[in-house]
């Protein structure tokens, strides 16, 4: 297996594990650097193509999405926040009031 | 067997490591330092295949700011409760079925598609200078953007910690009314 | 003159219009003038017409009005046929109905739904003149449902009494029955000879074209519609129900002419009966048994309308007995003199009830004869004609139809002249009874009553002295020799005359002896018969309750069939099925949304769950099959 596979194979790693620690941990802290770690697996894949293709696109890209990612944990964080400062949990299970 | 690949093992076992003690450790500090050491395992990944530049951002971004910014949120909400009795949530079985299902799909995937093998690059493509040339000068729509995107997150901060302010009034106001 | 049978129509048409939509508002004055000058000016029309035809010998006058749907290669039009046969039917229709309208004015004076009375009445005769003058099967049913409507609209015409309004849904959905039939004979008819009119299907099925099986089987439904319409057994439930509306529709619809469209008909389509030797037969058959048991069971009713109405099932059987040995024309002769005695009888009746404010309960009359004088000199000369005495109108028509019951080539037998003379003895009996309970003897009447009993106005009595008039000298018209070119007499069996002469004296005889009879059992206010009647109670007891057939269709056929209604079409049907699958349809909605909204359960390892499963999905799809 050539470097591009095994990194590609761990990037898919970090992508499920993101996604199934979202499902599987009983706090929202967690759960949020849990998504943190799902967009680092995408962004190792993303690496690894701009690797291949010599492409500075990729770079950049690259550089936008941690933008991205600063600006979303920048609001993501004051959400929990005042959601345990209402709810006094940070147990997701009793956030259940949208429930269908 | 070459040495890049060495290296690369190496860091990706590390980064691995890092994702599935995430798994199991139960308090949140401790979850957010393997996170980082596994962003760091990245970075080193990232410097191997030549894109320093992106290196040194993710670990000046990412780690100093993101993972900092949670850390600093685990520390005011340090909550003993439920979440912190029971770490797995009742989907834990469908989590882990979910997680070998998809692990398979994507390695299957990955497995019917040739190996590909890495072109001969130049040294220098993906150094600072190109980097920043590349960065004003073919892509500065996509940076101004990113600086317009930028803002508007702060808005959105300012305006949820005016929120919070209100709401703590309000919480301070009825408290005062029940003691009353 | 051209169009004048559509005007003869017509003219009940308009006036039931002008009666009923401006009616209430003009008052009386208009209504009787409109009401009452129409049918007389309709008999006008109707003599005109009638000389017309005699001007061109007897050929028929066709008038076509117009034509009402052409379907494929058939044709269907609205047009009308006057023959002698017609001719007649329409001068009873329109002159017995004018006399009627006038009585009526006396009768209902003073009623709430006075208008409305007039033009229900005057579209009564629009729909049977449809009836008596439609060439074609067609028309003639159009007229024949209007008749049953009108019948209805007036038996339930104080519908406030829900006993009367129930009366009038009997006759309807009884005639309904007898309609499914009619109409299941029109198509049998249709598809076998090819069009409706019915004076090419007398020439077709004449002329040996249609087969005697078909024949027989049209004639026969036919003629179920027509015992549906002429109250014979076993759709004869109705007429004595019908009694609740008021008199003078009594007398015009339940003895003059509705009830005489079966005898019509089957006259009209002699051609079609006379090549179908079962069905008439039948016809025989039924009518002498139906002119039997109504007339056992006038013998004990005791209210008035009730024994005529008896009487007039009876003597319609009469009509059907004659029809049913081929005596066609003598049928019709004995309709023609029926109309004038039965309705002078019946609108006599009325005056009764009129004097006594209401009463009909002839065990509460008596000793009327010298109070109401011209009511009991009109009855009485009507029920001497009904009872066959010569030479009264009564005698001619029923002792020709006694001896074609025995003496036709075409089926005649010794027992159906049997049955038909005990009948014709019954009839002089009970109707002399009712003489005698009614007019003389000592007064039985309540005294409040006794004290304003009068005498009916002018408008009243005038057309019972008419009537009686008529009832004398009806049956001095030779009518089945005037018809004969059209409705044959059949061959007498027996080659010496001198037995008819013979069944003359018998038939007289056995009508004295009725009076006489009567006038033994029934005087001192009907005691002997009481203390005869005594040593047959359970007789009595059958005849009183009209062999209980009302309750028999009732065990029989009404209460099954509110079950099936009940059970099969509102519970099963209706609710189970019609509203259980709308019901249905909303519940899966439900459910189905409630089964989705499970998806939407507020826990976030939940959505984050479904995400990957979607994931592992799509990729499956996308990278195997795509």
């Amino acid at each position: 297996m050539s470097d591009a596979n095994l990194l590609l194979a761990v990037s898919a790693m970090l992508f499920t594990l993101g996604l199934v620690g979202v499902v599987v941990r009983r706090n929202l802290l967690v759960m949020l650097m849990f998504l943190e770690l799902m967009l680092n697996g995408v962004l190792l894949s993303l690496a690894v193509f701009t690797f291949l293709l010599g492409a500075e696109a990729g770079a950049v890209l690259m550089f936008l999405v941690f933008v991205v990612a600063a600006a979303e944990i920048a609001i993501a964080v004051p959400i929990v926040l005042l959601l345990v400062r209402a709810g006094r949990t940070l147990d997701p299970g009793s956030y259940a009031g949208l429930k269908g | 067997m070459t040495i890049e690949t060495v290296f690369l093992s190496i860091f990706s076992l590390g980064a691995l490591a890092g994702a599935v003690a995430m798994f199991f450790l139960r308090h949140p500090m401790r979850v957010a330092l393997a996170l980082i050491g596994t962003m760091i395992s990245l970075a080193a990944i990232y410097a191997q295949l030549g894109l320093h530049v992106i290196a040194v951002f993710q670990v000046l971004i990412y780690v100093g700011a993101v993972m900092v910014f949670m850390i600093y949120a685990i520390m005011l909400l340090d909550v003993r409760d439920r979440s912190f009795t029971e770490r797995f949530s009742p989907m834990l079985v469908a989590g882990l079925a979910g997680l070998l299902l998809l692990v398979g799909v994507l390695i299957d995937g990955l497995l019917r598609g040739e190996p590909l093998v890495a072109p001969v690059v130049r040294e220098d493509v993906f150094s600072v200078g190109t980097f920043a040339i590349a960065f004003m000068d073919e892509f500065w729509v996509y940076f101004a953007l990113a600086a317009v995107l930028l803002l508007v997150a702060e808005i959105a901060a300012s305006a949820v910690i005016d929120i919070r302010r209100r709401g703590e009034d309000l919480a301070a106001a009825r408290r005062e009314k029940r003691d009353e | 003159m051209d169009g004048m049978l559509t005007l003869l129509v017509l003219l009940p048409l308009a006036g039931f219009l002008l009666n009923g939509l401006v009616g209430r508002r003009l008052g009386t004055g208009f209504v009787n003038a409109v009401g009452v000058g129409i049918p007389f000016l309709a008999f006008g029309v109707a003599l005109w017409a009638w000389r017309t035809l005699e001007a061109g010998d007897g050929a028929p006058i066709v008038e076509t009005v117009f034509t009402w749907a052409v379907i494929g290669e058939y044709t269907f039009e609205i047009s009308f046929y006057l023959d002698r046969l017609s001719a007649v039917m329409a001068l009873i229709v329109t002159g017995v109905g004018a006399l009627i309208h006038l009585y009526s004015i006396g009768y209902m004076k003073g009623d709430e739904g006075y208008a409305r009375y007039f033009a229900y009445l005057n579209l009564f005769l629009f729909f049977m003149l449809l009836l008596v003058l439609g060439r074609s099967l067609l028309v003639l049913f159009v007229g024949w449902e209007g008749v049953g409507l009108a019948s209805y609209l007036l038996i339930g015409f104080w519908f406030q009494d829900a006993a009367k309004a129930r009366a009038g849904r009997k006759a309807f959905i009884t005639n309904r029955v007898g309609d499914a039939a009619f109409l299941l004979g029109m198509f049998l008819i249709f598809t076998f000879v090819g069009t409706l009119e019915m004076d090419r299907i007398n020439e077709a099925v004449g002329a040996g074209l249609i087969p005697v099986g078909v024949a027989t089987a049209a004639a026969i439904l036919l003629f179920i519609g027509a015992t549906g319409k002429s109250a014979q057994i076993p759709l004869h439930v109705w007429l004595p129900d019908a009694m609740a509306g008021p008199t003078p529709v009594s007398a015009l619809i339940h003895a003059a002419t509705m009830v005489t469209a079966g005898v019509y008909l089957v006259a009209r389509l002699s051609g079609v009966y006379l090549e179908a030797p079962a069905a008439s037969t039948l016809i025989a058959v039924i009518g002498v048994l139906t002119a039997f048991f109504a007339a056992t069971i006038a013998l004990v009713q005791t209210d008035i309308k009730k024994v005529l109405a008896y009487s007039t099932i009876s003597q319609l059987g009469f009509m059907f007995l004659a029809l049913g040995v081929g005596a066609y024309g003598v049928a019709v002769f004995h309709l023609f003199t029926h109309a004038f005695f039965k309705a002078a009888l019946f609108l006599g009746a009325g005056s009764v009830i009129h004097a006594l404010n209401g009463e009909q309960d002839i065990r509460r009359m008596g000793g009327l004869a010298r109070q109401i004088p011209w009511t009991f000199g009109t009855f009485a000369v009507a029920t001497v004609a009904i009872a066959g005495l010569p030479p009264l109108a009564g005698f001619f028509s029923k002792d020709a139809i006694l001896w074609y019951s025995v003496a036709s080539g075409q089926g005649g037998t010794v027992w159906l002249w049997v049955l038909g003379s005990i009948t014709a003895f019954l009839t002089a009996l009970y109707m002399f009874r009712l003489l005698w309970l009614v007019f003389f003897g000592r007064s039985r009447m309540e005294p409040e009553t006794e004290r304003h009993v009068h005498e009916s106005p002018v408008t009243m009595t005038g057309v019972l002295v008419v009537l009686a008039v008529f009832s004398v000298i009806a049956g001095w018209f030779a009518l089945p020799q005037y018809l004969a070119p059209l409705l044959g007499t059949p061959e007498v069996r027996f080659a010496w005359g001198g037995w008819h002469l013979l069944q003359v004296i018998f038939a007289v005889l056995v009508a004295l002896l009725g009076l006489v009879a009567a006038a033994r059992l029934y005087r001192d206010g009907g005691r002997p018969a009481d203390e005869l009647w005594q040593r047959f109670r359970g007789l009595e007891r059958v005849l009183a309750g009209k062999y209980f057939v009302d309750e028999l269709y009732d065990r029989a056929l009404q209460r099954p069939w509110r079950w099936v209604s009940d059970r099969v079409f509102l519970r099963l049907g209706d609710r189970l099925l019609i509203d259980g699958s709308l019901h249905g349809l909303a519940a899966l909605a439900r459910w189905s949304a409630a089964a989705f909204a499970r998806v939407q359960s507020g826990s976030l390892h939940w959505y984050a769950w479904m995400t990957l499963f979607g994931l592992v999905a799509v990729l499956i799809w996308v990278w195997r099959y795509v």
